[in-house]
């Protein structure tokens, strides 16, 4: 049981993350070729207009929802919407905010997009404190037109061209379809007014997209709604990210390594839960405290990953001495 | 006839030094239960490098650095060595007294004594001193006074805010620069990386020792801990770390054999408070001398010097740079900052994780930092239930008596308090 607990905590969490987000990647890109359908209540941007999805992106189906018309929502259809909810959350409780972390197509595309950058070494840049903190309300913002958008629809107050409004300007819905090699979206949608600048704004963001996580490490989980929708609930989930207080000298190691910059995660040594809103459960801040348990992952209070001395030195190469070849 | 040599002041001083360490070491060697074989390295080093003055860098250009504030791994990586000057020489605090006023800190005394006698075996080139407490802030111009190319360096005050990571990382930043123009030096990304990969693998050592220390069977007592930290501040960084591995494989086999220095009664004391830098290690010789030993500590000649590593995500110079300066920073729990937390919090982890009994707090007269945290630490500790002594000392070795008294009776009421556990 030791044994396999140090080779946990000593593990290369790095390489583990990469080979399990290509399996998701590929999974939710391409699972439809091969048969594979885990609903449509997943908890991450597997985007529902790749042809071939093997798991659908929750928002797409809850948007088709909630633009019902009001009396057809609270009438016996309401079982259909239930049973959606009930899925995302069955998902979500498990793992958390780790669907980010680990399985989220889009958020891949990120972290492959930042390989391309260190690649070209060229360094990221970070928002200042007072940028944080304004810029990190957008994504709620993002949530209330998933969420207000179709119900406007439904009770009539707005046009049919809102129905899925924040899938008219999710990057996702351009991107994601051109792994099926399907460029269908790439096009702007003249039909009314407001069809036209929202499909606009989709090509924008689609843009912002693209430079925004070349020079900032996940720059559109930041902004996403999804991870707004998964902080709602996260306190009820399984997997927990945990903090020991006692144990933390601020050093600010995680912090350094945190693509979110959340700084909580050094700097609060009150909370035992220290999962944030816009955390992504990547746990590379596990990996990079050097204190014996003072960041760790929990699953039903049993530790599943947790931060040794051992394990950061390991990670950071300071177990040993580089051979000189001279 | 033969000719008698008059000794010259220099010489006279280095008499005197060579004398007040090798007492010391004497004591350290032979005055208590046997230490590891590895420790002969370092009571040999502390002997050639304070007894018989020799120098072991007159190949590279040496930066001498004023407190543990300045980043050495980036120092290492311009091909230079960190000299750490904070001095613990009551020969040379005598010196320094003359600049400085009277109730001024003794190590700031002695490491100013040390620049007015000018008499060094390993002579700093340029020397950074860090803005940390006012008397080393204020020892930079004297130092310049002297005739030595001082270079201030600005360290913030408060380290809780946004605003002081940053201004110290500008402020790491530009000393990076500076000091490449001022070796004409130019850093590399390998050079860097190797550096901090060399630094945190003596650091890693560091806590392999220290983890056996948390064993009951104590492969190593404290005061020999001290020398071995101390060394750091001086030591071809190479050697160091040869040795370190030789003692810390040593302790395991020590451990494994239940081969003890200390015997179960004896109480495990946390040591905090102004720092023991070789050959003023009067108080941790004196606790260790009553029956306690010393199983971990929170001092800036030792634990703070080791402790909070750097962690890098992506190895760029920047990044490297801005990561090495967060070390320094955030995770320091010295009491020139204006909140104590950070120290309390560590105090009460060490006597947790150590399993120690109480603990001892050191505070230079003089040192008014220190001084001045006094009661709130103490505070903390009552509240937890942890038992402390606090005691004011200097660098004379008169007066012992008193100190010994004390220490004696706590050490005592630890051991009616075990035994009554
Ligand atoms: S466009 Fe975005 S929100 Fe809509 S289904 Fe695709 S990923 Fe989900
Ligand atoms: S926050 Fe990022 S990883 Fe999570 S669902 Fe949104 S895009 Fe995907
Ligand atoms: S890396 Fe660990 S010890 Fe350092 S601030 Fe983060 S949680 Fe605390
Ligand atoms: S807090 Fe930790 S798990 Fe969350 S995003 Fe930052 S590094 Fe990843
Ligand atoms: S012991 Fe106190 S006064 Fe002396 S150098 Fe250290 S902090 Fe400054």
């Amino acid at each position: 049981m030791k044994r396999i607990r140090d080779f946990i905590n000593n593990a290369d969490i790095r390489r583990f993350r990469f080979w399990l987000q290509l399996l998701f990647f590929v999974l939710f890109i391409y699972g439809g070729y091969f048969a594979v359908n885990l609903g449509n209540s997943i908890p991450v941007f597997s985007c529902g207009y790749d042809k071939a999805v093997g798991g659908m992106c929750y928002f797409l189906p809850l948007q088709h929802q909630l633009a019902r018309p009001l009396d057809v929502l609270l009438s016996a259809a309401s079982i259909s919407v239930l049973i959606g909810f009930v899925t995302f959350l069955l998902w979500f409780i498990v793992f958390n905010k780790a669907w980010c972390g680990y399985a989220c197509p889009l958020g891949t595309m990120q972290d492959w997009i930042t390989g391309l950058r260190k690649k070209m070494g060229i360094r990221y840049s970070t928002y200042t404190q007072p940028q944080f903190d304004t810029l990190k309300k957008i994504k709620y913002i993002m949530l209330a037109i998933v969420i207000l958008a179709p119900m406007g629809v439904g009770m009539g107050l707005l046009g049919g061209e809102w129905r899925t409004a924040f899938c008219e300007i999710c990057p996702s819905r351009m991107i994601t379809p051109l792994f099926v090699g399907d460029v269908s979206q790439w096009s702007l949608d003249f039909s009314t007014k407001t069809a036209m600048i929202l499909t606009t704004l989709g090509l924008i963001f689609t843009g912002l997209f693209l430079i925004g996580s070349f020079f900032k490490k996940r720059f559109f989980c930041f902004f996403c709604p999804m991870s707004a929708m998964h902080y709602i609930f996260s306190d009820g989930a399984l997997l927990k990210l945990k903090k020991d207080g006692d144990k933390c000298t601020k050093c600010g190691d995680c912090y350094n390594v945190c693509d979110m910059q959340i700084k909580d995660i050094a700097d609060d040594v009150k909370s035992t839960n220290i999962l944030r809103d816009d955390c992504i459960f990547c746990m590379k801040c596990v990996a990079a405290c050097p204190e014996d348990d003072a960041l760790h992952v929990d699953i039903l209070n049993m530790k599943l990953f947790t931060s040794t001395k051992g394990g950061f030195a390991k990670r950071m190469e300071m177990d040993r001495l580089e051979k000189k070849d001279d | 006839m033969t000719e008698h040599k008059i000794e010259t002041p220099k010489e006279r001083q280095n008499r005197h030094k060579a004398m007040e360490a090798a007492a010391v070491l004497e004591k350290i060697k032979h005055d208590f239960k046997e230490p590891p074989k590895a420790m002969d390295y370092f009571y040999d080093l502390h002997e050639r490098v304070h007894c018989k003055h020799e120098a072991l860098h007159s190949d590279k250009a040496k930066v001498g650095t004023m407190c543990i504030q300045v980043p050495s791994e980036i120092i290492y990586a311009l091909d230079a060595v960190p000299l750490r000057l904070c001095n613990g020489f009551y020969a040379d605090d005598e010196i320094g007294s003359d600049f400085l006023p009277s109730k001024s800190c003794p190590l700031v005394k002695a490491t100013i004594g040390q620049f007015a006698s000018n008499n060094f075996s390993d002579k700093p080139d340029i020397v950074i001193s860090p803005t940390t407490c006012d008397q080393k802030a204020k020892s930079g111009a004297i130092i310049e006074n002297m005739g030595f190319e001082v270079y201030d360096m600005e360290f913030p005050r408060t380290k809780e805010s946004h605003e002081s990571r940053e201004y110290w990382r500008r402020s790491v930043r530009k000393f990076t620069k500076d000091l490449s123009e001022n070796l004409n030096t130019k850093l590399s990304k390998k050079k860097l990386k190797d550096a901090i990969k060399k630094v945190g693998y003596a650091q890693h050592l560091y806590h392999k020792l220290n983890i056996l220390r948390k064993d009951n069977n104590s492969p190593i007592l404290g005061k020999d801990m001290f020398l071995v930290t101390n060394a750091f501040f001086f030591d071809k960084i190479d050697n160091w770390i040869e040795a370190v591995e030789a003692l810390a494989n040593e302790c395991e086999q020590r451990v494994k054999d239940e081969i003890s220095v200390a015997s179960k009664r004896s109480p495990r004391i946390v040591y905090t408070g102004s720092p023991p830098i070789f050959p003023n290690l009067k108080i941790p010789l004196l606790i260790e001398l009553s029956d306690a030993i010393i199983v971990a500590d929170e001092t800036c000649s030792s634990n703070r010097m080791f402790n909070d590593m750097v962690s890098v995500d992506e190895w760029f110079v920047n990044d490297m740079v801005d990561s090495i300066a967060d070390r320094y920073l955030k995770g320091c729990t010295c009491p020139i900052f204006t909140k104590n937390e950070d120290r309390k919090r560590r105090i009460l982890d060490l006597v947790r994780d150590y399993n120690a009994d109480g603990v001892i707090y050191q505070a230079f007269a003089g040192c008014q930092v220190y001084e001045m945290e006094q009661r709130s630490v103490l505070e903390a500790m009552e509240r937890a239930g942890v038992p402390i002594l606090y005691l004011e000392t200097d660098y004379s070795p008169s007066h012992l008596g008193q100190l010994t008294t004390r220490i004696e009776a706590f050490v005592e009421s630890l051991k009616n308090r075990k035994r009554r556990q």
